[in-house]
């Protein structure tokens, strides 16, 4: 029942706000946000969940939800990124915002709850929309074009997406009878040589450009940049993991043998955009800019793991996930309070900022630090992971990660000089307020502790993962 | 229970038409009494229709085999009670001044539910004049040019492709020599030049109110000049009766030589999803729009009978009625922008979100139905004909389906993102005019819509009895 509620709050959360005055909207969201985050930790007190009900029975489709070690940290991270994203938020918006930012946390939690591929398709196209309006209403003079860029690239991967899966139901149905959207049952379809590529591929397509992978992030740099910053830290802190999260649960169950088939094709993809984000995030003249190159670069990184096929790879990719969203949220929104307090996102325009706000420079090093992968920090636990994975299947990319770590540290360094370091350019700003302190002190203080006990989540997620890369064995053959 | 009381349904509508007469001659000029007559009517209508799909009967012939009233029908009748009803709604200010209004829609009506239980050439034939005569009636009922051109348009064009149909289904008959539907398959001759042709000339008669492409030409004039109730009318209504008798035509009467027509319908349907979308991209009056959006989802229908499966035909049935939903939805905002006075125009949606924040909310769920987003029925509608396309087994129909939709979310975000821009036009607004009965309709077409995608079980499983053509496939 409570991965019901998990859903129910932020839904009935949203439409309060909605009935509720402006000023009062964003106090009513955090309030439902802390419920939220009160509910997933009955959750994690409950341990695995799950619910079957029909919805439709005509079509073979669920309603089935499931919490187990893949998912339950990403639900994790969506109730405690959202309220992150609330308390971030400027109390001047009206309440259509909180309302869209909630309506986005209830998506986000469906698709990492989902396990139904129907009901999957529902929350995964129901997150288009909040973050559509959220683009056009909220956003700086270039969010327009970036909301339509957003959805757009999205609709087209997301629609091959859903004639990919009444494709794969309908092959399941040829020897099996009955049409089912159940991800556990359809792990068997059958599908010839001339169906699977294309099946695959409009899988993949929609993963990848959500995730976003090289080539497909065209959307990604607008939207990061001109959305507000707690906007963004959703967007790179949770949204981005839908699309990994898409390869963990969908792709390697369904399409092992297309995966083993394309592994090495599919690694240098991955190996490209992890440089690319890299070598794009150094020369960014827009610290949200050279943020968002880095993240790219860090999404670059999880599907490596993922492609890896290798219990550690996967097992990392898995973790730096959850890792990722709190490290890289936590830095976008430190990036909201200096933009906010400057009234610039230039790094050549700033500087110096280290003087008037301390506590500001303190946070921001902290999450410069754990995005580059600093040890005993979690970026750090998740990359080597990764990289054990690639050195059991193939040293070329494990060097390829490694050569990346050095660039990361380099690009971190650079934007926190440029920020917090040498000479001040403008006037005196305010530090960080008790307030602000409080919520990403917090958040520092999740990150830490996941730095230091990573084991809370890997031995939760081994088990689960154990299945699929069990997967990996019965149904590509043995491993290469 | 006799065999001519299972019309009722029919008999409710016919009879409200009379009153709704004689209320019109007791009655002060400009009174809203024959709409009430009729609102009531349809009430009572959709009620006896309920009343006999509870009652679990069986098909029955009526009048020497030339109306089937089945389940079928029965939710052809549902439909257009909601069309019927939604636009005697939508037009009860604007078109107050028309006394012969709601009549005229009535008649109409009575003719979609013939065609939902046509099962011969003589029944179709009437339903497609019983439906269009009052509809060019009400297109020029707005006395400026923009109403006559439509008017005209819209006969002459309707006319000549009505010529088209008589004299295909006059080859048929003389082809199989009989009336019945269910008679031609079986027919001797079937594969006879003369029986191709004039299946061939009956397909365009068809094809032309359902505004197929190449068929689509009237649309978007027709839709420009006809008062704003009128239109929604005809973009719901006629699409459900020119769809309905389309697939039990083919389904009774040609299912033995589904290649004859299957192949054609299904590039036509093609061609009608890209291009419709496609032209609504560039269009900037929102009743065009509609026009071409519309023409986009006739498109979709096609689909359904194209693949000539019963997957196809429950399908396109269950399309009709959240695009109907969203359609009557879409329309009551705009007769609140409107005020039956002038031409919508993304341009007057401008400022919306900011000053009637309600409306915009509702107007973005429409919008989104129509795209085929999650959480509303239009997502499930279009899954449904996936699901249909992809059974048998035609990838090519299901990609023009993800390529269509995803045309017409372009068409559609132009007057969403309107709404939300901040620099509205001084004028944009000035007709803003809301009453009870546009309200009604909003209720009816959100509820709906939002309920169809949530939990869809019902309707799916109500169509999946009403279109039983277990001979096919």
């Amino acid at each position: 029942m409570v991965l019901v509620w998990l859903l129910a709050i932020p839904l009935i959360g949203s439409f309060v706000v909605l009935f509720s005055g402006d000023r009062a909207a964003k106090g009513v969201a955090v309030g439902f946000g802390l419920i939220e985050i009160i509910a997933f930790v009955v959750l994690l007190a409950h341990g695995p969940a799950d619910i079957n009900v029909p919805w439709i029975p005509e079509w073979g489709v669920r309603f089935h939800l499931g919490a187990d070690g893949l998912s339950l940290f990403l639900i994790g991270l969506t109730a405690v990124m959202t309220v992150m994203a609330l308390f971030a938020s400027s109390k001047t918006y009206r309440r259509s915002y909180f309302f869209w930012i909630l309506f986005l946390e209830f998506g986000m939690a469906g698709v990492f709850e989902s396990l139904d591929l129907m009901l999957f398709y529902v929350f995964w196209e129901v997150i288009l929309i909040p973050i559509f309006f959220l683009l056009t209403g909220y956003s700086g003079s270039r969010g327009r074009p970036a909301a339509m860029k957003w959805l757009i690239m999205n609709l087209v991967g997301s629609l091959f997406m859903l004639i990919g899966i009444v494709a794969v139901a309908v092959l399941h149905t040829q020897p099996f009878g009955a049409l089912t959207f159940e991800i556990s049952q359809l792990t068997h379809v059958p599908m010839s040589a001339a169906v699977a590529p294309w099946v695959f591929a409009s899988f993949f397509l929609a993963f990848a450009i959500k995730a976003p992978l090289w080539p497909f992030h065209g959307w990604m740099p607008d939207a990061y940049s001109d959305a507000p910053a707690p906007v963004t830290s959703l967007l790179a802190g949770v949204m981005s993991k839908a699309g990994i999260y898409g390869f963990l649960r969908i792709m390697l169950p369904i399409f092992m043998p297309q995966m083993r088939q394309y592994q090495t094709g599919l690694l240098i993809f991955a190996a490209i955009g992890l440089l690319y984000g890299a070598f794009m995030a150094l020369r960014q003249k827009d610290m949200k800019m050279a943020s968002a190159y880095a993240s790219l670069s860090h999404m670059g990184m999880m599907a490596l793991g993922v492609f890896s096929l290798t219990e550690a790879g996967i097992l990392g990719a898995t973790f730096l996930m959850v890792a990722h969203g709190l490290i890289i949220g936590g830095l976008f929104v430190v990036l909201g309070f200096a933009e906010e307090r400057t009234k610039t996102r230039e790094i050549g325009a700033m500087g110096g900022l280290n003087d008037d706000a301390p506590r500001l420079a303190a946070y921001f090093l902290f999450f410069a630090l754990a995005a580059l992968g600093l040890p005993g920090l979690p970026g750090f636990v998740g990359e080597y992971l990764i990289i054990q994975g690639l050195v059991a299947h193939d040293v070329v990319f494990a060097v390829i990660a490694g050569i990346v770590l050095i660039v990361a540290a380099w690009y971190m360094i650079r934007l926190f000089q440029g920020v917090m370091q040498s000479v001040r350019k403008g006037p005196r700003i305010l530090d960080l307020t008790a307030m602000q302190v409080g919520y990403i002190g917090t958040l520092a203080l999740l990150v830490l502790l996941l730095g230091v006990w990573p084991a809370g989540i890997t031995s939760h997620a081994a088990p689960t993962l154990y299945h699929a890369v069990h997967l990996l064995a019965t149904k590509g053959g043995a491993s290469s | 229970m006799s065999a001519t009381s299972t019309m009722l349904p029919e008999y409710v509508i016919l009879g409200t038409l009379l009153i709704a007469m004689l209320g019109i001659m007791v009655s002060r000029a400009h009174s809203t009494l024959p709409s009430w007559i009729g609102l009531l009517g349809t009430i009572g209508g959709l009620w006896a229709t309920a009343d006999l799909w509870s009652r679990h009967l069986k098909p029955v012939l009526l009048f020497n085999q030339s109306l089937s009233v089945d389940n079928y029908s029965l939710f052809v009748d549902f439909l257009v009670m909601i069309a019927a009803g939604s636009t005697i709604l939508l037009g009860w200010q604007g078109e107050r001044e028309h006394d012969e209004f709601p009549v005229l829609v009535l008649l109409s009506a009575l003719g979609m539910m013939t065609l939902g239980m046509s099962a011969n050439l003589i029944t179709l034939f009437l339903g497609v004049e019983i439906l269009s005569l009052p509809l060019y009636i009400l297109a020029a009922s707005h006395r400026d040019p923009l109403g006559g051109e439509a008017g005209l348009k819209y006969f002459l064009l309707g006319a000549f492709s009505s010529g088209i149909l008589l004299f295909g289904l006059a080859l048929i008959y003389g082809a199989t020599g009989s009336m019945t539907f269910t008679d031609f398959a079986t027919a001797v001759s079937s594969n006879s030049p003369i029986l191709a042709a004039g299946l061939m000339l009956a397909l365009v008669g068809i094809l032309f109110k359902l505004a197929i492409v190449p068929f689509h030409m009237w649309v978007p004039d027709v839709y420009e000049g006809s008062p704003d109730a009128v239109t929604s009318f005809m973009a719901f209504g006629t699409k459900v009766g020119a769809a309905v008798i389309l697939l039990r035509f083919l389904a009774y009467g040609f299912y033995l030589s589904p290649d004859a027509w299957g192949p054609l319908l299904g590039y036509l349907a093609l061609l009608t999803m890209i291009v419709g979308n496609l032209v609504a991209l560039t269009q900037t009056n929102l009743k065009r729009l509609f026009g071409y959006s519309g023409i986009g989802h006739a498109g979709f229908l096609l689909i359904g009978v194209a693949v000539h499966s019963v997957v196809g035909a429950r399908a396109m049935l269950f399309y009709l009625l959240p695009y109907g939903l969203a359609v009557i939805g879409a329309f009551a905002i705009i007769t609140m922008i409107s005020n039956g006075e002038k031409n919508v125009t993304i341009h007057d949606l401008e400022g919306l979100a900011h000053k009637k924040p309600w409306a915009a909310a509702l107007f973005i769920v429409f919008m989104l139905s129509f795209a085929g987003i999650p959480l509303t029925g239009g997502f499930i509608g279009k899954f449904y004909l996936l699901q249909a396309a992809l059974f048998a087994h035609q990838p090519g129909l299901a990609v023009g389906l993800v390529v269509g939709t995803f045309l017409g979310l372009g068409a559609y975000l132009r007057p969403l993102q309107a709404m939300f821009r901040h620099e509205s036009n001084e004028q944009a607004l000035a007709g803003w005019n809301v009453n009870w009965a546009q309200i009604v309709v909003l209720v009816v077409a959100v509820v709906g819509t939002i309920g169809l995608g949530v939990y869809p079980t019902p309707v799916v499983h109500m169509v999946n009895q009403s279109a039983n053509f277990f001979w096919l496939h």
